[in-house]
């Protein structure tokens, strides 16, 4: 991870599902090294764009990352370049085991290193050998950071990583991607969660029906009024 | 009665090792493959032409056909059945008829259907036991079936559970887009859940082919108790899959000698239907334990 970080410039995004338009044309600008956080109600096309982004559903549009076209690349060829996809809902596996949880997170690299893993999420070493399953909710969206973590990723799209889960485990998922995002690793967050996401991220961008409806710094967006009314919940600050 | 049991155990061993190939590529690429058997027989027929007329050693044609048929397997899936995977499950079973159908023509077309005859892998005397418990006798065939269903499922557990490969397998069977996220080349573990499952198909034709002569419909009845045995043991699991083989031999044998020949089949697919109303996950299916 010495060479320099280029930014992603995503273009003129279009994703359509069948007959769907779920993404209308949208222009992101992921800054290297920061947290850009991807808001917006159900259905307003942010999974979509981050599932294009690592290459996970078919697209039109233009997504650059540094100087280089990454349209081409198959989901296997954006890992290597960096691009890790930690899906919603968790979607870990559920058979295996937290260890070959992992493993199978680091399927691209010749040694597994734990070490990152281990220091961001101490619980999972005492749960090595039980199936992922079995573990709570927290600790299986911990599993399913760490397991992306594993990859070695330079940039890293967490889809929704506070859905159902109890506020004190927010936090601490709020903190851990916060401490990811100290590591030097690029982050990229979808959430629903408006607050949390302002709340750590640098930049946000917040989409309306598959659109750009407003973006900004996070701080400015969480001054702005209407912001606060429609997302929020009005709460003044 | 001991006898009977170790004769059911050695058929089903041989059931057990057609259910193996059966689920890995069900497990991997979600596909029944109706075709299994024929394209085992096809690789046989292979098998034995490139040994009895080209005089090449029986091993080597052996190894050869095994070769070949995981490239038949790897072509099958990457040129047949991926094309048509986002379609539905329904067009990739079709597909897999239509091999059937093809593989089956030709072998009569190339071949005819005189039944040829193939080289015993082992030969000789059995080995007879005796003791307090009567009189054990035990081919050397069964002790071929035996020791290959037993290196296979060892090789088997080991790759699954401590190799990179092994995992990547097992995440692409559990979800093939989140495995993607974790930059495993699905294509590649879905071509190698189909070479490793013609393999075994030929690897059947092979053992079975002494005992049923190498003919177009030589391994039907090995496909369809394979699958017999695969729904025994859940489909999901090698474990299932190996110890319904057997259960399916031993039950087969016993009906056979105690109450009718006629009724092997007949009782297989009666097992298949109470197993399906009674434990729908199979015998040995798991029920995944999970928390929401």
């Amino acid at each position: 991870m010495t060479d320099k970080l280029g930014d992603i410039v995503i273009s003129k995004l279009q994703v359509w599902y069948g007959p769907i338009h779920a993404v209308k044309g949208v222009d992101v600008k992921i800054e290297a090294g920061k947290i850009t956080a991807i808001l917006g109600a159900n259905g307003a096309g942010k999974s979509s764009t981050l599932k294009a982004l690592a290459g996970g559903v078919k697209y039109i549009g233009n997504i650059l990352l540094g100087n280089e076209t990454i349209d081409k690349l198959s989901v296997h060829k954006r890992v290597e370049k960096g691009i890790v996809l930690c899906p919603e809902g968790r979607g870990i596996f559920y058979t295996m085991s937290v260890k070959e949880n992992l493993l199978a997170g680091a399927y691209r690299n010749k040694k597994p290193d734990f070490s990152l893993v281990f220091e961001t999420f101490p619980i999972l070493r005492e749960r090595l050998k039980q199936t992922a399953g079995t573990l709570s909710g927290g600790e299986q969206q911990m599993l399913a950071i760490a397991r992306a973590l594993m990859s070695n990723p330079r940039y890293l799209l967490l889809d929704e990583p506070s859905l159902g889960l109890a506020p004190v485990i927010v936090n601490k998922i709020a903190e851990v991607i916060k401490r990811i995002n100290d590591f030097g690793i690029t982050v990229v967050l979808v959430e629903q969660n408006t607050s949390l996401a302002l709340n750590i991220s640098h930049y946000a961008y917040i989409f309306e029906n598959g659109k750009v409806a407003a973006s900004g710094s996070s701080k400015e967006l969480l001054r702005s009024d209407i912001i606060r009314e429609k997302y929020l919940g009005g709460a003044k600050r | 009665m001991i006898n009977q049991i170790l004769l059911g155990l050695s058929t089903g061993a041989m059931y057990s090792l057609v259910a193996i190939g059966l689920v890995m590529m069900y497990k991997v690429s979600g596909v029944m493959n109706f075709a299994y058997g024929n394209m085992g027989m096809f690789m046989t027929y292979i098998i034995w032409w490139i040994t009895s007329m080209l005089n090449i050693n029986l091993y080597i044609g052996i190894i050869i056909g095994i070769f070949l048929a995981a490239f038949m397997g790897i072509s099958v899936e990457r040129f047949g059945l991926r094309p048509i995977r986002h379609l539905s499950h329904g067009s990739m079973l079709i597909v897999t008829f239509g091999i059937l159908m093809i593989l089956e023509g030709l072998a009569v077309q190339i071949w005819g259907t005189e039944y040829k005859s193939f080289p015993e892998l082992v030969s000789g005397t059995p080995f007879v036991f005796k003791g307090e418990f009567g009189v054990i006798v035990l081919r050397k065939q069964d002790i071929l079936v035996f020791v290959t269903l037993t290196i296979i499922s060892l090789l088997i557990f080991i790759f699954t559970k401590y190799t990179k490969f092994g995992i990547a397998v097992r995440a692409v069977s559990e979800n093939e887009e989140i495995a993607g996220y974790m930059g495993i080349n699905v294509g590649s573990i879905l071509a190698f859940s189909w070479a490793f499952g013609v393999s075994m198909a030929a690897l059947v034709g092979v053992i079975a082919a002494p005992k049923v002569f190498v003919s177009p419909v030589m391994l039907t009845f090995y496909q369809i108790q394979g699958f017999t045995a695969a729904v025994l043991g859940g489909f999901e699991t090698f474990a299932g899959a190996v110890f319904g083989g057997l259960i399916l031999g031993v039950i087969e044998k016993l009906v056979g000698n105690y109450i009718s020949e006629g009724f092997k089949a007949t009782i297989s697919l009666i097992i298949i239907i109470l197993v399906l109303i009674f434990f729908p996950k199979g015998l040995f299916g798991r029920n995944v334990r999970r928390r929401v």
